[in-house]
């Protein structure tokens, strides 16, 4: 099933390879029922409405989400990001965010704060743990505050940041909490109630092992659907008489016709994370990265970023940054890929804040993200190429 | 009748067309080819050594509309054969296409010029080849060679290949459907590095002279309708050991299983063959990509690159950092080059940067 060619090591990224279930999945929607999903059409439409509607409740029971019907499909993990500052934040609101952020996050949040639409405030994390302290996000609130918007996990070091305990400090002061999620679903639990979650977005790509294209945003009942303003406006198939978007989720959040060729992947995908269990997809690939971290401490003139050591991969998922002294990353990169064929992603990873906390901005480092088909013999041919360059 | 009167009568017909009276005087052009030549629409990529010769020559023999599209600025390197330019283009930082179009408005205000300041790739090379009556190779490399003959070829537009290096040159006038095209002769692009190229082999003024004006020439026997007059070979010179043919390719056309003008398989012009660059994520770097299969080899680079720079290699790469643009405003590029040929240009956020530097050093 794997590329016999290529060691991927950029499921951060993207997952690949993908369970075969996704594309035949895939392919037999495709063949049978890829009609324009509809509520009130032909038998066809009903069925493409039905298919979606299942992965809805598939993902929604995933999340600990109690109403399908919050679960908005989207593009990817940014367009959900977006439909969720764009559509929540009003004018004169104050955002804390974190500097683990991907600029899916970071972007959207920055223009506002640019035009003068929002105020913000970034925190900290340390460079050592690499974790946010949830009292120093405590200390950046207003009166003004609206919304607290924090990675799961950042993409450029994995670590696992104190959720719960920041959604709990955000529903105290009456604050909604945004969860990033997009290296954790599929891997590290998410419960919508039990983490204090108000709006998780998602892609459906990464360790939900489905395909590109897909992805959500799942909103809380804790969000009035009154206080959303539809990002993109259009159709819905049904309740076409209503001039503006109808106030009914999640038709208010979704026009136009929904990527259903790659939702029904993505709920074949679902099905296979759930049927080998996300904890022990997580525990593989805590070891890959341990035997990568343990593998390459001889090596001198390579650094490894955020925790070390002999439980390095204790709070992580599958994702660890690293640079060679000598290259930079992105000859580093060059040379896996050109020399080794291993994949792996150089550069500043979309987050150029946490490459400022670890001090390698603006060239970054190189990650290596291994996923639920990675081996260990990946990382040791990992390992050993980098003994090569290193020597 | 006399010459003097003949050419009396030449500037009575058409005022306007005084300025062309020696030319005119030449009878296969006359006075008819002359207004052909004034209705000619041309394109002109690249305007370097061959490029500023072609425009030069053309201008002044009065082609009504040039298209000139260049991707860099002016060097001083560069004036020692790039004959529209001086040092005054330098101090105010002109692209060429434009410091070529200023020149050719003062030595000709017939002169149509538009100066286009891009890199011509396989996605916008058809926008400005659509409108022309023929298309001029000034470039610098085999990929963009390619390209055009992709775009003569699905345009049914003329064109002439020019290239030179040392005391050396080449050109061949490819006529679709009619002549063999470029493809027919060289079946691929040849690996990047294989090639010395003028910034690492050097080239001579008079080479440059002598294969422009020999494209100028053939262009106006096209563009004037004197097509029993058209180049049929493979022209080449050694100006240096005085060597000169005419490669006679005729058959090139039937011989070859040309993807391109058999079989209208347009490899370069839909992107399938030839280089990508990419933008990398982190600092000021562009990466170039070459199609699959390519090897390089280091030390021929590196011995290349020495006028250029240092280089430096291992088993895995090559480095090399290279000086470009004005002395008052010198920029250094960091050229990585890896085995399968492709290179990170460091020091530019500029696709068509980075693509000039990798075709001045490395050749593609």
């Amino acid at each position: 099933m794997t590329n016999p060619v290529v060691d991927y090591l950029d499921n951060a990224a993207t997952s690949w390879p993908k369970p075969p279930e996704v594309a035949a999945a895939m392919a037999d929607f495709l063949a049978k029922e890829a009609a324009n999903p509809g509520r009130a059409g032909h038998r066809m439409a009903i069925a493409a409405e039905k298919m979606l509607d299942r992965v809805r409740k598939q993902i929604a029971d995933f999340v600990g989400g109690a109403d399908p019907h919050r679960l908005v499909f989207a593009l990817n993990c940014t367009d959900a990001l977006n439909i969720a500052f764009k559509g929540i934040l009003r004018h004169g609101d104050h955002v804390i965010t974190s500097m683990l952020e991907h600029n899916s996050v970071s972007r959207p949040l920055q223009s506002m704060s640019d035009s003068g639409f929002i105020t913000l405030t970034r925190v900290a994390f340390s460079p050592q743990t690499g974790l946010i302290d949830p009292d120093e996000i405590r200390r950046a609130i207003t009166p003004r505050t609206r919304l607290i918007a924090l990675s799961h996990a950042g993409n450029v070091m994995g670590t696992i940041q104190p959720a719960a305990a920041v959604g709990k400090i955000a529903h105290e002061h009456k604050i909604l909490f945004l969860l990033d999620a997009a290296q954790t679903i599929g891997v590290v639990p998410i419960h919508m109630d039990r983490d204090h979650i108000d709006l998780l977005a998602f892609p459906g790509h990464k360790s939900l092992l489905g395909p590109t294209g897909t992805g959500g945003l799942y909103v809380n009942k804790t969000v009035a659907v009154e206080s959303f303003n539809a990002f993109r406006e259009g159709g819905t198939g049904g309740d076409s008489a209503t001039p503006v978007q109808p106030r009914l989720m999640p038709y208010l959040l979704e026009g136009g016709t929904p990527n259903t060729v790659g939702v029904a992947g993505l709920g074949a995908a679902i099905q296979y994370v759930i049927a080998h269990d996300p904890a022990v997809t997580l525990a593989h690939e805590r070891k890959l990265v341990q035997h990568f971290i343990d593998g390459v401490a001889d090596i001198a003139s390579l650094t490894v970023y955020g925790p070390r050591g002999a439980d390095a991969a204790a709070g992580r998922v599958g994702t660890v940054s690293f640079n060679v002294a000598g290259y930079s990353p992105q000859e580093l990169g060059g040379i896996l890929d050109e020399t080794f064929s291993i994949a792996v992603r150089p550069g500043l990873h979309c987050a150029p804040y946490a490459h400022k906390i670890i001090g390698t901005f603006p060239d970054g480092a190189v990650r290596m993200s291994p996923g639920h088909f990675n081996t260990l013999a990946d990382i040791d041919k990992l390992t050993a190429a980098l003994h090569e360059v290193a020597a | 009748m006399a010459l003097s009167d003949q050419a009396q009568l030449l500037e009575k017909a058409d005022p306007a067309l005084a300025r062309y009276n020696r030319q005119m005087l030449w009878e296969p052009i006359g006075i008819e080819g002359q207004k052909k030549l004034r209705n000619a629409r041309v394109l002109m990529v690249g305007c370097g050594a061959l490029g500023t010769v072609l425009a030069n020559t053309l201008g002044r023999a009065g082609v009504g509309h040039l298209t000139i599209i260049d991707r860099d600025f002016i060097e001083i390197n560069n004036l020692q054969r790039q004959v529209l330019f001086d040092q005054q283009d330098i101090a105010d930082q002109l692209p060429k296409s434009v410091a070529a179009r200023r020149k050719l408005a003062a030595i000709n205000s017939d002169v149509q010029v538009e100066a286009v300041v891009a890199d011509v790739n396989h996605t916008n090379i058809e926008q400005y080849a659509a409108d022309k009556d023929l298309l001029l190779d000034g470039t610098d490399n085999f990929e963009t060679r390619f390209l055009i003959n992709d775009v003569s070829i699905k345009l049914n537009i003329p064109w002439i290949y020019g290239a030179c290096i040392s005391a050396m040159g080449l050109g061949m006038v490819i006529r679709p459907g009619i002549t063999p095209c470029l493809r027919c002769i060289f079946e691929t692009a040849p690996p990047p590095g294989m090639n010395p190229t003028c910034d690492t082999a050097g080239v001579l003024g008079p080479t440059v002279n002598v294969v422009a004006s020999w494209q100028a020439m053939e262009a106006m026997k096209l563009l004037t309708g004197n097509i029993a007059a058209v180049s049929k070979s493979l022209f080449s010179f050694d100006l240096w050991d005085n060597r000169y043919q005419q490669l006679n390719v005729s058959r090139a056309r039937e011989i070859a299983d040309c993807p391109a003008c058999k079989h209208r398989n347009f490899e370069y012009l839909t992107g399938k063959f030839g280089s990508s660059a990419t933008s990398l994520c982190g600092r000021n770097a562009i990466q170039i990509t070459q199609p699959a299969g390519y090897r390089v080899d280091f030390p021929q680079i590196a011995a290349g690159l020495r006028a250029a720079g240092e280089a430096t290699f291992n088993k895995f790469m090559l480095k090399c950092t290279i000086a470009e643009g004005p002395a008052d405003n010198r920029k250094n590029f960091e050229l990585t080059l890896f085995a399968d040929g492709r290179a990170i240009i460091k020091g530019t956020n500029e696709a068509a940067v980075a693509k000039a530097i990798y075709a001045k050093y490395v050749g593609s």
